[in-house]
């Protein structure tokens, strides 16, 4: 896979942009997916993954092939969502976040139950401080280990591993006080 | 955060040995406090890694390629491709025949041309070139005569001159320009001046000849 994604690079490089969709098809739904629990509406998150996979076509020559492409993506994919949402309205601070969330869950019998579920946690999840949802997105969502989250954000992974602890409590308290019980 | 909870995140994480993790589990258990904030958090971590993960849009590849800058292309390259890139003819009938309608129109245009350029230099001869002099005659009972000049010679054979109905008799000589003597042959051997020469000359036998300038 790796020697294989080196050679689609390099033809991308060499001029060949047809190399480039085949990336894009391989890793649009996992930074589709990321962009999404990051900013909390598809239509941002479809925006901010086409720019970021723009981005990283521009920047195929600054990549450097000791590190694997989906990481390197996921990088810029992050730093595109920061700049949005530094650009946009300031974040609900977190006490008042309850207020937005469904005051009591519906019965799990219901059939939108699991729909509410979702929007419900994904609210949650928007409710997080920008590092913490970050953690919380890269860790739980898309199922990375410490050490590719500390060259994705560049921050050590003692301090991530701390900041995911207490990124998994906020989350817990959130949904709690959202209604949302054990199991 | 207190030991006990770094652990529980710590099991959570995996990176629990199975000893350390069945001592922390029996911890937990004998706590009901600890056990319900253990089984919150592991709750959440189960709805995070479960959330129902979004399908991409159809068009979202297509729509990144169309978006991606143009590759950037040296110079020698594109003088390369102009001249030797291969191309492709789009056309359709009317402009099929309406380019061959044009290309006939200008190929009749330039032997045209060319034509009128003979003419062209015929009336108006390069410095150097021969002029063609028409000289004539009137003999109507003359059978046969000819032009004999220094310019041939005094051939009486070489400068035939061809009788009109009205009994005279011309030819045309190419001449460079410069004065010339001449003749004419009656009949092979009556010499007789033309008498319509602009000047003479005594040719040293008793007779007169002919004198022609050719100017430039």
């Amino acid at each position: 896979m790796q020697a294989e994604e080196y050679s689609l690079i390099e033809q991308c490089r060499n001029g060949n942009s047809e190399a480039y969709s085949v990336l894009v098809e391989r890793y649009q739904e996992m930074i589709y997916n990321v962009a999404y629990r990051m900013l909390g509406d598809r239509d941002t998150a479809y925006d901010i993954s086409q720019e970021s996979f723009i981005s990283a076509y521009d920047g195929l020559k600054r990549f450097r092939s000791d590190s694997k492409f989906s990481t390197w993506l996921y990088s810029i994919t992050v730093n595109k969502c920061r700049d949005y949402l530094r650009c946009r309205k300031p974040d609900v601070p977190l006490d008042e976040v309850t207020e937005i969330l469904p005051s009591k869950m519906p019965d799990p019998e219901d059939s939108l139950h699991q729909k509410q579920l979702g929007q419900t946690l994904q609210a949650a999840i928007g409710a997080l401080p920008e590092d913490y949802r970050e953690v919380i997105v890269l860790k739980h969502v898309e199922g990375l280990d410490y050490k590719e989250m500390e060259s994705i954000l560049g921050v050590s992974a003692n301090t991530l591993k701390v900041r995911t602890y207490r990124a998994r409590e906020m989350l817990r308290k959130v949904l709690l006080e959202a209604g949302v019980s054990n199991g | 955060m207190d030991k006990e909870r770094q652990l529980i995140h710590e099991l959570l994480d995996g990176e629990l040995s199975p000893e350390e993790r069945r001592d922390l589990l029996d911890r937990v258990n004998s706590d009901p406090l600890l056990k319900q904030e253990f089984d919150d958090l592991r709750s959440v971590v189960n709805m995070v890694e479960t959330a129902e993960r979004l399908t991409v849009p159809p068009a979202f590849t297509s729509q990144v390629m169309r978006r991606l800058p143009a590759p950037k292309v040296s110079f020698w390259k594109r003088v390369s491709s102009f001249f030797f890139g291969q191309r492709v003819l789009r056309w359709n009938m009317v402009t099929a025949l309406a380019t061959v309608g044009l290309m006939i129109i200008i190929t009749a245009g330039l032997f045209q041309l060319r034509n009128k350029d003979t003419v062209i230099s015929y009336q108006r001869p390069a410095d150097g070139a021969a002029r063609t002099v028409a000289i004539s005659f009137y003999a109507p009972q003359a059978r046969k005569v000819s032009l004999a000049g220094d310019f041939n010679k005094w051939s009486t054979e070489k400068g035939l001159m061809k009788k009109e109905s009205s009994g005279i008799w011309t030819l045309e000589v190419p001449l460079q320009p410069g004065t010339y003597h001449y003749m004419f042959v009656v009949d092979g051997n009556v010499w007789v001046t033309d008498p319509n020469a602009e000047s003479y000359r005594d040719d040293g036998f008793g007779n007169k000849n002919s004198v022609l300038r050719v100017s430039l």
